[in-house]
């Protein structure tokens, strides 16, 4: 008996003290090595651009000429600076790759995520809003909800997206060689690439990435830099760049940055949210024609919902979203609604483990990424798996990320015409296990994000369409598993979603890049 | 007749109040019922201890209810939760298996319900819970009583409810491997201190999505759960010859690790949940049935982060009973 408590008594000890500090790192990103690009794509420079005129609209240097002095002491000075590589620049170079454009779009993930907090309400009931001219006082500028979101995504990808195309125009322009063609005493820590290296297509995309979402998040103006200063270093202690390639890269990147915060500035987003009276009026219009309103059931009540008017936002490729808006959801009461509102009660009183699971993977709610943020990751990881290079990179997030936003301001835009109740404002006791957003139900927005996401990938990577065309349809359902949207809700989403990506793709095949 | 009479009724008195001493001494498990105070397992914290062959089974209940949180270290109302109800049924039993190891399980039932907004309450088993208890040292004499023990617990999700979904959820959904060292002073049987600490290990927690934000991005459904320290001081008092007991109890419980909720978001298991609270309790072990005992306590969370500030009134039944001569 002694021997048994001695021995139990130390395993429990051992036990203890064994499993304690085994804490692991997970992943904050893709994890992936460097890759060989699949292609160059070195026609990109007469790709279609987007918002440029013309690929020379931003006017950068001609290069010096590789044989004068001041370009071989560019090269001695990178040299100097590979020789003195720390382990902290290795690891930084792990972490921006060879296609650091993947790192800026995780970025803006990332931030989307932090700002993604609605306004706590006052001692008093009402609820204060970010402002964009104070943007440090709380609530803090922006709130990253999935409208903000997908049109920070469509800017950064857009933008990036030119300005590399500028980039491929003026790298085959002027030729300059890539630094180890020049000096083949140039250890390079990626698989060579044989890309003309003036401008760097890598400074190009830190500076247009830094300054978008400078301007999208206000507050990490800071960070970012940093995180542009790190990048731009890495590209030179990589031997990939010599300090002048940087230098007008970063020059081309500011210009094109400065075209796309022009159009944002004008685009309708400062009016996107609008005050009490102009929401209520939206409200009072739809309450006369259809005979119902939709208000928020939060305690306190916000009296205004998300983005009444980010449906009046600019698009970029839906000519008209009033021509794609679809026609009116049942009335509230009627056959159709009751049979709607069974469903979401029976799911409610019965929901499976998988549906809950459906549900919660797909939720991308307050704090989170959002919808788009998760359609960016799904992008991410076929332009990995396919070894795109960072043009080809840029285009499929630029395609993907203009449907996404345009279909953003289709279905908001249905939102607040319609003014549709959610299943808790409509369904007496109603309770659910996701948090109902705050904006009308008809349509539902992960339904719009998802399918447009989804067809704008699959025309980019045929092979995968099943695999997109089942994510949309989850993310879609996963709203009536979480009693937030009745089905035609999230159908009638779908089918919107796919009209805004046949005109993002109609804009995509006709670009040059096929 | 009559001496034998005589005898027979001093044996009885004597069995029965060693019986009742045994008692007594034996309900070391019953704060196991302090777990159910905020959806934080614990580990016993009593410094009590049952004899060999002993068995002892009980029923717990809670009622815990909050309607301010601590937001970080911000105390807040959410008019969205309301009140927030957390009942908790909880069976258990406890057996010696030696005069110097006791083996105690448990397994509580929670519901959770909120009074306001439109999120729904949820209900299942909770974890269960295993601990081994060890009484390495004790003295004893005249008018003193040293004990000491240690225990080593372990807990486990009993069914598959879900952890992310915070503060409805019905627990934390980790593993826990918990080390606990109590030392425990009697004076004249009648007066008693207690003092305990304990390191509680947590393991990870499964969410349903693949990707939450602390202080950064994280591309996993894993969570960790953070480990957590545990301290107790108790006062106690034993009246009308030990058939009642009364105690007084500090608690203060600290992550080791773990981010704060962030302003008007939802709590997460990764939460750093932190929480002193004080326990009043008494026990009566009625002289009607033998081996039976009831119990009643009353807590309430004093200071915490990213915790309700609960209150909870709990009671129980307990019975226990030799399984061999």
């Amino acid at each position: 008996m002694k021997s048994l408590y001695t021995l139990s008594f130390w395993l429990s000890v051992a036990a203890v003290l064994l499993i304690f500090g085994c804490s692991k790192d997970y992943p904050t990103g893709a994890e992936f090595e460097p890759y060989q690009y699949s292609s160059l794509d070195q026609n990109a420079g007469t790709w279609k651009t987007v918002l440029l005129q013309n690929p020379e609209q931003i006017v950068i240097d001609a290069p010096q000429d590789i044989t004068q002095a001041s370009y071989k002491s560019e090269l001695q000075a990178l040299k100097d600076a590979v020789s003195k590589m720390s382990a902290h620049d290795r690891s930084a170079i792990n972490y921006w790759t060879n296609n650091p454009i993947i790192r800026w779009n995780e970025i803006a993930r990332e931030l989307a995520a932090k700002y993604n907090l609605t306004p706590a309400p006052n001692p008093d009931g009402t609820y204060p809003a970010p402002s964009a001219a104070n943007p440090g006082v709380y609530p803090l500028f922006p709130f990253a909800h999935p409208p903000y979101a997908s049109r920070a995504f469509a800017y950064l990808s857009v933008a990036q997206f030119d300005a590399l195309v500028a980039a491929w125009h003026y790298k085959y322009k002027f030729n300059r060689p890539a630094v180890f063609r020049s000096d083949n005493a140039v250890n390079t820590f990626f698989d060579p690439v044989d890309l003309p290296s003036y401008p760097s297509d890598g400074a190009v995309v830190a500076a247009v990435s830094r300054d978008i979402l400078s301007a999208m998040f206000p507050l990490e103006k800071e960070y970012l830099k940093e995180k542009a200063e790190e990048m731009k270093r890495c590209l030179l202690l990589s031997g990939i760049n010599v300090e002048s390639d940087l230098i007008a890269g970063d020059s081309l990147g500011r210009g094109v940055a400065r075209v796309f915060l022009a159009r944002a500035s004008t685009d309708g987003m400062g009016a996107a949210q609008t005050p009490r009276p102009v929401s209520d009026s939206l409200a009072n219009i739809s309450e006369a024609q259809f005979g119902w309103r939709w208000i928020n059931m939060e305690s306190p009540r916000r009296p205004v919902g998300i983005t009444p008017r980010f449906g009046n936002v600019k698009t970029w490729a839906v000519p008209d979203v009033k021509a794609i808006r679809p026609g009116v959801p049942p009335a509230i009461g009627s056959a159709e609604f009751n049979k709607a509102a069974d469903e979401l009660k029976q799911i409610a009183n019965n929901l499976t483990k998988e549906q809950r699971k459906i549900a919660n993977w797909w939720s991308d709610g307050l704090g989170t990424y959002t919808p788009p943020g998760h359609w960016n990751r799904f992008a991410t990881n076929s332009i990995i798996q396919y070894r795109y290079n960072p043009v080809r990179s840029a285009r499929v997030y630029a395609y993907m990320n203009m449907a996404i936003m345009d279909a953003g301001i289709a279905c908001w835009d249905v939102k607040y015409y319609y003014n549709y109740p959610r299943p808790v404002q409509a369904i007496p006791g109603f309770k659910t296990i996701l948090g109902t957003p705050n904006f009308p139900a008809y349509t539902s927005g992960h339904s719009s994000f998802s399918s447009a996401a989804a067809n704008v990938l699959s025309y980019i990577f045929p092979n995968e369409r099943a695999a997109f065309e089942k994510y949309a349809k989850e993310a879609s359902e996963s709203r009536i598993y979480g009693g937030i949207h009745y089905r035609f809700d999230c159908e009638v989403g779908l089918t919107q979603g796919k009209q805004v990506a046949d005109f993002v793709i109609q804009k995509a095949s006709a670009d040059g890049a096929n | 007749m009559k001496t034998k009479d005589v005898q027979d009724n001093l044996i009885t008195t004597n069995t029965q109040f060693f019986m009742r001493n045994r008692i007594v001494s034996s309900f070391s498990f019953l704060l196991l019922l302090f777990w159910v105070m905020s959806a934080h397992t614990q580990t016993p914290t009593d410094g009590l201890f049952m004899e060999k062959n002993e068995i002892c089974i009980a029923v717990m209940g809670s009622h815990d209810t909050w309607d301010h949180y601590w937001e970080g270290r911000l105390l807040r109302d959410n008019q969205n939760i309301g009140i927030l109800t957390r009942n908790t049924l909880m069976p258990m039993a406890a057996y010696g298996i030696s005069s110097k190891i006791n083996l105690l399980v448990g397994l509580p039932y929670v519901s959770t319900s909120p009074s306001g907004g439109q999120m729904t309450g949820v209900s299942g088993w909770q974890d269960l819970s295993i601990f081994l208890k060890f009484k390495p040292y004790s003295y004893h004499n005249d008018r003193w009583t040293l004990l000491s023990f240690v225990t080593a617990g372990f807990s486990t999700p009993a069914s598959g409810y879900l952890s992310d979904y915070q503060p409805f959820s019905l627990g934390l959904g980790t593993q826990e491997y918990s080390l606990r060292a109590i030392v425990k002073t009697e004076y004249l049987e009648k007066y008693y201190f207690r003092g305990s600490a304990a390191f509680l290990h947590r393991t990870t927690t499964e969410a349903e999505r693949d990707y939450y934000y602390t202080t950064k991005g994280i591309y996993t459904s894993t969570m960790d759960v953070p480990d957590a320290t545990n301290f107790e001081l108790a006062l106690g008092l034993w009246m009308f010859n030990r058939a009642i007991q009364l105690e007084g109890a500090y608690v203060s419980q600290t992550s080791l690790s773990g981010d704060d909720i962030r302003r008007q978001n939802q709590a997460q298991p990764t939460n750093k949940m932190d929480w002193t609270s004080i326990n009043g309790r008494l026990r009566y072990f009625t002289p009607f049935f033998e081996g039976f005992s009831l119990m009643a306590n009353y807590g309430q969370v004093l200071t915490g982060r990213n915790v309700g500030q609960s209150t909870v009134i709990s009671g129980g039944i307990t019975y226990q009973f030799p399984i061999k001569k």
